[in-house]
């Protein structure tokens, strides 16, 4: 198995070669580059700015070849195609993400600088989700058609209907508009960098509490519901039976048998959160104010950013990679039976 | 072997399930008693209602639609089904062990086999330290038959055979050496070698122990082997019950004498057809009221009627001409109830 596991993770080189590839022309080739929206720029500027100038050329063109030329140069469009990839693939190897086209900064700063805030909701939602779905499917499952059943599979596709920003802008309107409960946005308070660190934590929390709830509101609905019907499943299988058969309680039978069998579907879905955990959602972020990695994206494809683009998508795309061998990993982990060979 | 006092004793069982289609009476007034020290077989096609019994002694019928609707289950002097669930679930496992049909499905697969074992022991041998237990654990694993006992503690239920689990699930229903043991068709699943050994299993097992067996079967050359009487199920009823030989040698209810006919010997003439009971249980929720005798002797059940024979006529249930009220009548010809040892055509009973 272990053997398996060191050649999956030798396939991410291909793999992920691929994903470069597919990043690289599709940035390439997709109309409305860096270029384009720096000749947008300037003709608004030269609009803007000049009333009596407005010249026939600034109309079509404010910009001469030359000036284009230089540009191109500074992409690193004027070489051929092949040889800009394997210069920028050679980069990407070493860690350098370029230079973002609109901020000038290195990307591979932008996402750092991002990377813990986007982490801190990610994980906080990874374990809200599993803390609360798994208790209230396996509860759900136990007393299967009572009231307490009906009532919080009603709560719970309500939540997955609305969709998370909504959500969040209703609690903005209700909690911090109208009741002035919570914050209205941002992640800290004003006076943050003066407080002391119990005080830090509290600020934090209380920032962070509308936003955690806009982003569980939807996520819970998968998790409780595979939880339950899968643990129902379970409750009605054989081996159940004969634990109870030997004498043990329902109780036992089903914290000691039925739940880690209920886990295995669970299991598989856990890897692939850990590239969920780096995107987060720009809605939300953009909601609350949240300068996390969905934000930065999102702005990054909108304004054509190719560098942030492209960095995004790498980063993410590996941990999309290594999470899918994780899931596998925890498979084996909980499930005897499966042996990757 | 002991004397032979009922320990278990099934009156007028009623289970049903509340289905889609309404209430279901899958066990529908059951009566039978199996003495201490013998094995009691229970025969009848699949889907006659022989589980269902099984799992109301156990009270593990599937909740919340499967209901003992009346009747009682008498182990010794406790009714197991007045029983709470506390005091029932100290019954299971300790005083009535169960095996089931399916090796494949009945071990839980993420969990190695000494543990599920183990589990037993702790469960009802609180006393013995958990050192001791795995002593007896593989004691007990190589007692039924299972060779090198200690490495198979380690393996799960996937990496041995489907004889070997029934070997373990034998293992783990004698771990809290139960009175009684239900067997709920253990050898079916399992192909025809393997079979041979596990019911030698069971056999020697009660002999060495003296427990009673409820040995649930569809096959009626599996009951002459090893059991002392047997009861025959149609329809969740029993439809006769008597000791194996006279069973065998003189079957009174024509749902048996199809069995027998249909039954392959080795002194049938070779390759001619084998009898068979035509057509299949009716639907449960489509029986007619009343006593299901009738549909036999007509041959709405498809039971093979050949010479107009004058016993299978004296045991229709036509209307009662022996004082008998309809509801317990009886095969035998006069003399009532006690005259037939006990073999009736129960539970023609009113529904
Ligand atoms: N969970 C259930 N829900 C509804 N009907 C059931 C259920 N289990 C068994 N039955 C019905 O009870 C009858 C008897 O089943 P069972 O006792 O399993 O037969 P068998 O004699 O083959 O063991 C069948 O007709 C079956 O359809
Ligand atoms: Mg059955």
């Amino acid at each position: 198995m272990t053997a398996y596991f060191i050649r999956r993770f030798l396939l991410i080189v291909p793999t992920f070669l691929g994903i470069t590839i597919l990043i690289f022309v599709i940035t390439r080739f997709v109309p409305g580059g860096p270029i384009e929206r720096i000749i947008a720029q300037a003709q608004q500027q030269a609009l803007e700015g000049g009333g009596t100038a407005v010249s026939e050329t600034v109309q079509r063109q404010p910009l001469s070849d030359d000036q284009i030329d230089l540009l191109k140069k500074y992409y690193g469009f004027d070489k051929p195609v092949l040889v800009s990839y394997v210069t920028w693939l050679g980069k990407l190897v070493r860690g350098d993400l370029g230079i973002s086209t609109r901020y000038y900064d290195p990307v591979w700063e932008m996402i750092r600088e991002r990377i813990p805030i986007s982490l801190y909701f990610g994980l906080l939602t990874l374990i809200a989700t599993y803390g609360v779905c798994i208790p209230l499917g396996i509860a759900k499952a136990i007393r299967h058609k009572s009231a307490f059943d009906d009532a919080s599979s009603v709560l719970v596709f309500v939540g997955y209907a609305i969709p998370g920003w909504v959500a969040g802008i209703l609690m903005i309107l209700v909690f911090s508009s109208h009741w002035e409960l919570f914050p209205l946005g941002e992640l800290v308070g004003e006076n943050f960098e003066t407080m002391s660190l119990w005080e830090k934590a509290l600020d934090l929390a209380w920032h962070s509490m509308l936003p955690l709830m806009a982003y569980l509101i939807g996520a819970f609905s998968f998790m409780t519901f595979l939880m339950k019907n899968t643990l129902m499943d379970n409750l009605a299988a054989d081996y159940v039976r004969t634990a109870m058969a030997k004498g043990l309680t329902f109780r036992r039978a089903v914290f000691g048998h039925a739940l880690r069998n209920s886990l295995i579907p669970i299991a598989t879905t856990f890897g692939n959160n850990i590239s969920v955990i780096l995107s987060g959602s720009f809605l939300v972020e953009k909601v609350f104010n949240i300068d996390g990695m969905g934000l930065l994206g999102y702005e990054s494809v909108v304004e054509r950013d190719y560098p942030v683009v492209m960095g995004v998508l790498a980063i993410s795309s590996m941990l999309f990679l290594v999470g899918n061998i994780l899931s596998d990993m925890c498979v084996a982990a909980v499930d005897p039976r499966v042996k990757f060979e | 072997m002991t004397d032979g006092y009922p320990i278990l004793a099934v009156n007028h069982l009623v289970a049903a399930f509340d289905t889609e289609a309404g209430r279901v009476r899958a066990v529908n007034d059951v009566s039978f008693s199996l003495e201490a020290g013998t094995i009691l077989g229970l025969v009848g096609e699949s889907g006659c209602g022989k589980s269902v019994t099984a799992l109301s002694i156990m009270r593990l019928l599937p909740r919340p639609t499967g209901i003992i609707e009346s009747g009682s289950i008498r182990l010794n002097d406790t009714d197991l089904v007045k029983l709470a669930p506390d005091q029932m679930q100290r019954i299971r496992g300790r005083r009535i062990g169960m095996i089931f049909q399916e090796p494949m499905t009945a071990l839980n697969p993420v969990h190695r086999i000494g543990r599920q074992l183990v589990e037993v022991f702790a469960l009802h041998r609180p006393d013995v330290d958990a050192g001791q237990r795995v002593q007896e654990a593989v004691a007990l694993l190589s007692h039924v038959g299972i060779p090198e006992a200690r490495a198979r503690m380690d393996e799960y239920p996937h990496q041995i055979s489907g004889g070997m689990r029934q070997r373990v699930m034998i293992a783990m229903a004698l771990a809290g050496k139960p009175d009684v043991l239900i067997a709920d068709e253990p050898t079916t699943a399992l192909d025809v070698t393997i079979q041979a050994q596990i019911l030698e299993l069971i056999l020697d097992l009660q002999k060495e122990t003296g427990m009673a067996v409820l040995f649930i079967t569809h096959a009626l050359g599996v009951i002459a082997q090893i059991c002392q009487d047997v009861a025959v199920m149609y329809a969740g009823q029993i439809v006769e019950s008597a000791p194996v030989t006279a069973l065998f040698k003189d079957p009174r209810h024509p749902y048996t004498q199809g069995l027998l006919t249909s039954m392959p010997r080795l002194s049938s003439e070779n390759k001619s057809t084998l009898p068979i009971i035509q057509g299949t249980v009716p639907s449960l929720s489509q029986l007619p009221p009343g006593c299901l005798g009738p549909l036999f002797f007509t041959g709405t059940l498809g039971v093979p009627i050949g010479d107009g024979s004058e016993k299978r006529k004296a045991a229709s249930c036509g209307k009662p001409k022996d004082g008998f009220s309809h509801p317990r009548r009886c095969a035998a010809k006069k003399g009532g109830a006690g005259a037939c040892g006990g073999r009736c055509f129960a539970n023609c009973g009113t529904r």
